[in-house]
């Protein structure tokens, strides 16, 4: 799957668990620039990523996390 | 040694003196030797236990480090995590678990006495426990290196600043800190004494002024009205807030006087306009460490059930989070209401946010006051369970009465007392209102005019010594 079309599904995501229609995401977004986007909301959007992508993340995985692009890349890594 | 101790003012002032003559690279060394000093002043034989936990730590991070096999990685975190809880269970777990289950025992027609510990809990020990733990975590997650130098290991968890009672921080900030060179910053140092002279005020004007009111009034609940409870119901969380913050502040202000920065541990927790905003803003340092290493493990395994398993994690946290403040069902009690808030937080946050947004309420002054003033009064409730009284059915009997049997006058001890106490609150409230609305205007200690910074720093200092209470006892989280 493209990264474009990997990040324009993962904003279809983020716009749903953070109720939030005008999110755009790119690499560089944090959880500081979305202010839904908590310790709470973080893993539901997490298990909402795994269900859409049909992979599985290990908790190593998640706590590496530190944006949008780290994000997009190991779901890229899984995919692969 | 504790920081409002006349040993203190000396022992300060000459660990800062010999820390800024030694070569930087006996300083870490220099600090060690000081914060044991510190540690073992308040009674020798636990410097020894703090010692044990140390080397625990020191070998079970390089031998989970140095482990290949996964199995094997975890096998060791546990011990390491068993091994180390271990005092903390003994002294502070020990005789509630012991009494619970003579009871359980004893209504099955089991006699069993097991001998009670008579044992002063250690100071600092669910603090550095923690810590220890943390870093071992770290360690096992691949987020930092484990130490070789065991005297960095020993120092992060001894540091004399945060040993008693936290911030509870990190090995991966503090080792970073200890291993490098420090060198004297102005700045950081005025800073440092900045926070100290705050920290103090917050401690021996507020806190110590609170308490004298505070105590009194929940001790003698028969013949104090239902208006005078409610009153200390109100003041306790000033007093928990100003003791407790006080104490951080003097504590990362002691660190930034030596070049070491330690984090934050509150920002203006009673500008909350919510019980998650609340929790934010709140013992920082002990609530981003169950985050990191208790809910979001938690809620990473329970992430399927979506919304349920947030709402699990978080009163498991929160209960965990009452235990570790003291063995006693009220504390338990207080978890799971703390849990109990942020869950239904949690499962509302959707329609709540839609519901302001839709109305621009966040921007109007009514509702931020109204939001801020419930907050607050949920907070000053629940804190019942965390302390200030013995037993449930004690806060039970201070909120029946405030609610059916309000009457009565206001008790105050002396008109000196409830003006001292007063002034504090307010003063300490004004500040905290200023920082959180007007950082920029009406500075004083950091005001650029010579004359109007000075002044300043002469009047807290003046307003310490004439109203500060200094035989007002310990810190009320060394009790934890």
């Amino acid at each position: 799957m493209e990264v474009q079309m990997l990040t324009d599904q993962l904003t279809v995501i983020f716009r749903k668990v953070f109720n939030d229609e005008s999110i755009i995401l790119n690499d560089e977004i944090t959880a500081n620039d979305i202010g839904s986007w908590d310790s709470l909301s973080h893993m539901i959007m997490i298990a909402e990523v795994e269900n859409a992508f049909s992979i599985k993340f290990s908790l190593r995985e998640i706590n590496k996390l530190k944006n949008v692009g780290t994000l997009v890349k190991l779901i890229e890594s899984k995919m692969a | 040694m504790i920081f409002t101790s006349f040993g203190f003012l000396i022992f300060f002032p000459a660990v800062i003196i010999v820390y800024y003559f030694l070569p930087a690279r006996l300083r870490p060394w220099f600090l060690l030797i000081a914060s044991y000093y510190f540690y073992i002043n308040l009674k020798p034989v636990y410097g020894i236990l703090l010692a044990g936990v140390t080397l625990t730590t020191y070998v079970f991070a390089i031998l989970i480090e140095d482990t290949r096999n996964e199995k094997a990685r975890k096998a060791l975190l546990i011990l390491d995590i068993i091994i180390t809880l271990l005092p903390l269970f003994f002294f502070k777990y020990y005789n509630f678990v012991n009494n619970g289950v003579y009871h359980w025992l004893l209504s099955a027609g089991i006699r069993w006495p097991l001998p009670e510990i008579t044992l002063i809990l250690p100071v600092g020990i669910s603090f550095y426990t923690f810590m220890a733990l943390g870093y071992c975590i770290d360690v096992y997650n691949e987020e930092i290196k484990a130490e070789n130098n065991l005297g960095i290991v020993a120092l992060f968890l001894a540091f004399f600043p945060t040993v008693l009672s936290g911030p509870i921080e990190r090995a991966g900030n503090m080792f970073r800190q200890f291993r490098g060179r420090t060198y004297f910053d102005y700045n950081k140092v005025v800073r440092g004494f900045q926070f100290m002279l705050w920290g103090y005020f917050m401690k021996l004007v507020v806190a110590n002024r609170v308490a004298i009111l505070v105590s009194v009034i929940f001790n003698d609940v028969d013949h104090k009205s239902g208006a005078s409870l409610f009153e200390a119901v109100l003041f306790y969380p000033f007093q928990v807030y100003a003791d407790l913050g006080g104490y951080s502040l003097i504590a990362i202000g002691c660190a930034s006087v030596m070049g070491i920065d330690v984090m934050q541990n509150f920002h203006r927790p009673f500008f909350a306009m919510s019980m998650s905003q609340f929790w934010r803003r709140w013992h920082i340092s002990l609530i981003s460490w169950l985050t990191d290493y208790i809910y979001t493990p938690l809620a990473f395994n329970l992430r399927r059930l979506k919304m349920l398993g947030t709402v699990i994690a978080l009163l498991l946290t929160f209960l965990i989070s009452g235990i570790w403040h003291g063995a006693a069902m009220t504390f338990i009690l207080w978890g799971l209401l703390q849990g109990s808030f942020l869950s239904i937080e949690a499962v509302t946050n959707k329609k709540r946010k839609s519901f302001l947004k839709k109305y621009n309420l966040t921007k109007k002054r009514w509702f931020v006051f109204i939001s801020c003033l419930f907050t607050y009064l949920l907070f000053a409730f629940s804190e019942l369970f965390c302390g200030p009284v013995d037993s449930i059915n004690h806060a039970i009997a201070i909120i029946t009465k405030i609610f059916s049997n309000f009457r009565g006058t206001l008790y105050y001890n002396s008109p000196s007392t409830i003006t001292f106490t007063l002034f504090g609150i307010i003063f300490l409230f004004l500040a905290e209102w200023k920082e959180e609305y007007h950082e920029e205007r009406f500075t004083l200690l950091n005001n650029r005019n010579w004359f109007i910074r000075n002044i300043s720093y002469a009047l807290l200092i003046i307003i310490i010594l004439l109203v500060g209470v200094f035989d007002g006892g310990q810190f009320i989280y060394f009790q934890f």
